[in-house]
């Protein structure tokens, strides 16, 4: 069974436009691929279809984790075979605890592996790297939440259920240094993990993130495909020279 | 005509009004005001809750031949010394305690519009008087149940002295076939006191009419929280009248109509004076066939400048066959006023089940997770020691999916 998260030719529809034209995409065991481009090139899109949204239509390709494929699947059964998704704007679950939320999805992506006191202490351990109080474990999900503390409790998410693969869209966004400095953290936490290291797609508009975060590698979508892929220099370019020169390039079939 | 027996009288009619008076005595309501009772619920109209596509119930159209009144309506089961059964008192309760009784009795009532209220004192039969002194603090919840087999009549009376605080449980419990149960709690608050209630209608059938009213003194608090849990047809009224300055009222209410139950909840606060709160917080849920209706009413009476009232009402449909009409009606009479009125009507959110499946979680368990987690806000009203009992409860009237 071959390794990775592999997308291949994936074209993907949304309300009768088609928005993603043809995606190949590969992330390895324990890699860092960084998803870069200008609003409206399909970043998200790709994001949600590999999730399992029901507003994704795809119409061609295939998206799978360590050989299974994931698009026949509910979305939790991807959750449960190995993806997480880090959303940019986090549904709001009014009514249920952030503890009672973790519990309920840790017993659901890995059942019984932990104790309760182990699974305690994981929960504050976590909480103390994110520099979150444990009063947030008694707030309700997302609930009055600045943007900020959402995505931390994203950021507690991925580290509670240490999925084989995590897709961060647009995580960086709005956030402030040590928002964003607590985000970085999490990720390299997860990547460094000496076996079960958790494999990255970090989608992007800005290159932020990537000067905590070096990535294996670099893809830019734009319209709907990737237009470019190289190693982490690419996101320098990004900063230097801005989407339209790529563009340029690109069009002129130089790059 | 009613069948005249030893263990109950069938029919709610003034010779089943006879039977009672002569198995069980006056009690605390006379028999010519009961009979001027039962006069009253035979004019008065009920609520306006017509029937139509979806609600199917209606009020013009109740019958009340087969209800048998329980003439051994036993007394109020109670442990704290602060209940009294409502017979003892007027037999042989100290005098003090009777001119309290006489005092607040119906205090709170509206003959001219309360059509169950008036059954209530017509055919009471069974009751509770709570009394906490003036500067008694309980910190113990009083608790107290009406077990209903047949019909009852349930009569509460809490009142309270200046600066006392107490919290009352009230369950009422739903077994045999057709029970039947109208009654009507009234909570009176003396100046800085604070009571907490409770009125629980545990799961089961039959036919439930409940008329709850309150008021409030000077700088005084009443947090009334209403669980409708079981019953065929609900018909709960719950008025709160804050009548001096800094008085301040608290109604949570939640309700879940599943299978083919009716549930008409009406609750109603009234800012007679200037400077009081009030605050009003209503989840309502429908499953299955369950139809359910909600009218919040917030009145702010002319020269009440400077109150703040809130009205949060959210109703969750869970099933095609669910409906629940929901009816806020806000009057505002005074200047200066804040009044905040929020509500949602709707389907669990699509976006919310997404986002929990991503985490790994099934549709089912995401639905019943965030259909529990709607009642939340409403259950937070409640005393903790009744907050599993009522999150169970609701637990077990989610549909069981496959």
């Amino acid at each position: 069974m071959a390794q990775g998260l592999e997308v291949r030719g994936l074209r993907v529809s949304v309300q009768g436009n088609e928005i993603l034209k043809g995606i190949d995409l590969a992330v390895e065991p324990g890699a860092v691929h960084a998803l870069m481009g200008p609003n409206g090139s399909g970043k998200s899109t790709l994001a949600f279809a590999m999730s399992g949204h029901p507003g994704y239509l795809v119409t061609e390709g295939s998206v799978k984790l360590d050989g299974e494929e994931l698009l026949e699947l509910s979305p939790d059964k991807r959750a449960r075979a190995g993806l997480f998704l880090s959303f940019q704007y986090p549904a709001a679950i009014p009514g249920v605890t952030v503890a009672n939320f973790l519990r309920t999805a840790r017993q659901a992506v890995r059942p019984d592996d932990l104790p309760p006191a182990k699974f305690r202490k994981l929960i504050f351990d976590q909480l103390e790297l994110l520099d979150m109080d444990p009063a947030f474990l008694g707030r309700y999900v997302n609930d009055g939440f600045s943007g900020g503390e959402k995505k931390r409790l994203e950021m507690l998410q991925l580290a509670v259920l240490a999925p084989k693969y995590a897709v961060l869209d647009e995580t960086d966004s709005g956030l402030d240094v040590d928002a964003l400095r607590a985000v970085c953290e999490s990720v390299q936490a997860l990547r460094a993990e000496p076996q079960n290291a958790t494999g990255f797609l970090i989608i992007t508009h800005y290159p932020r993130i990537l000067q905590y975060i070096t990535p294996d590698a670099v893809h830019i979508m734009m319209d709907g495909r990737i237009v470019l892929s190289g190693g982490p220099e690419l996101a320098n370019r990004v900063e230097s020279e801005g989407y339209d020169v790529i563009r340029g390039e690109v069009a002129g079939g130089v790059a | 005509m009613a069948s005249l027996s030893l263990d109950h009288a069938r029919g709610l009619d003034s010779a089943a009004l006879d039977a009672l008076v002569d198995a069980l005595g006056q009690g605390a309501i006379s028999i010519d005001a009961r009979r001027a009772a039962l006069a009253r619920f035979t004019a008065l109209p009920p609520p306006d809750v017509p029937p139509g596509r979806y609600w199917k119930i209606d009020l013009t159209k109740q019958e009340y031949e087969d209800v048998v009144v329980q003439l051994d309506a036993a007394a109020v089961a109670s442990s704290s010394k602060y209940v009294y059964d409502l017979a003892a008192v007027l037999r042989e309760g100290d005098p003090d305690l009777r001119a309290v009784f006489d005092r607040e009795f119906r205090g709170t009532l509206d003959p001219a519009h309360d059509k169950y209220a008036a059954l209530t004192v017509a055919f009471q039969n069974c009751g509770a008087f709570v009394y906490v002194p003036a500067g008694t603090k309980l910190i113990e919840p009083i608790e107290f149940t009406y077990t209903a087999r047949n019909a009852i009549f349930p009569y509460t009376l809490v009142v309270t002295g200046e600066g006392a605080e107490c919290t009352v449980i009230e369950r009422i419990l739903l077994e045999g076939d057709a029970p039947f149960v109208c009654g009507v709690a009234e909570v009176v608050v003396a100046p800085r006191a604070r009571v907490e209630i409770s009125s629980v209608v545990e799961p089961g059938s039959g036919r439930i009419f409940t008329t709850r009213r309150s008021k409030v003194d000077r700088d005084a608090r009443v947090g009334w929280s209403i669980a409708d849990l079981g019953g065929d047809l609900v018909v709960d009224s719950l008025h709160v009248r804050l009548e001096e300055r800094g008085a301040l009222g608290e109604i949570g209410g939640l309700f879940f109509a599943d299978g083919t139950q009716h549930v008409a909840l009406e609750t109603q606060i009234d800012h007679i004076i200037g400077e009081t709160d009030s605050q009003t917080i209503v989840k309502g849920a429908a499953t299955g066939h369950g139809q359910g209706r909600y009218v919040g009413n917030i009145r702010i009476h002319p020269h009440a400048h400077k109150s703040d009232a809130s009205l949060r009402d959210d109703s969750l449909l869970l099933s095609k066959s669910a409906h629940i009409d929901s009816i806020p009606a806000l009057e505002i009479a005074a200047n200066d006023v804040k009044a905040f009125h929020g509500a949602t009507v709707g389907a669990i959110d699509e976006d919310e089940i997404f986002y929990a499946q991503s985490r790994g979680i099934a549709r089912s368990d995401a639905e019943r997770m965030i259909a529990l987690g709607f009642f939340e806000p409403a259950i937070t009203q409640f005393p903790h020691a009744l907050r599993n009992h009522i999150r169970a409860a609701l637990e077990r009237k989610l549909p069981v999916n496959p």
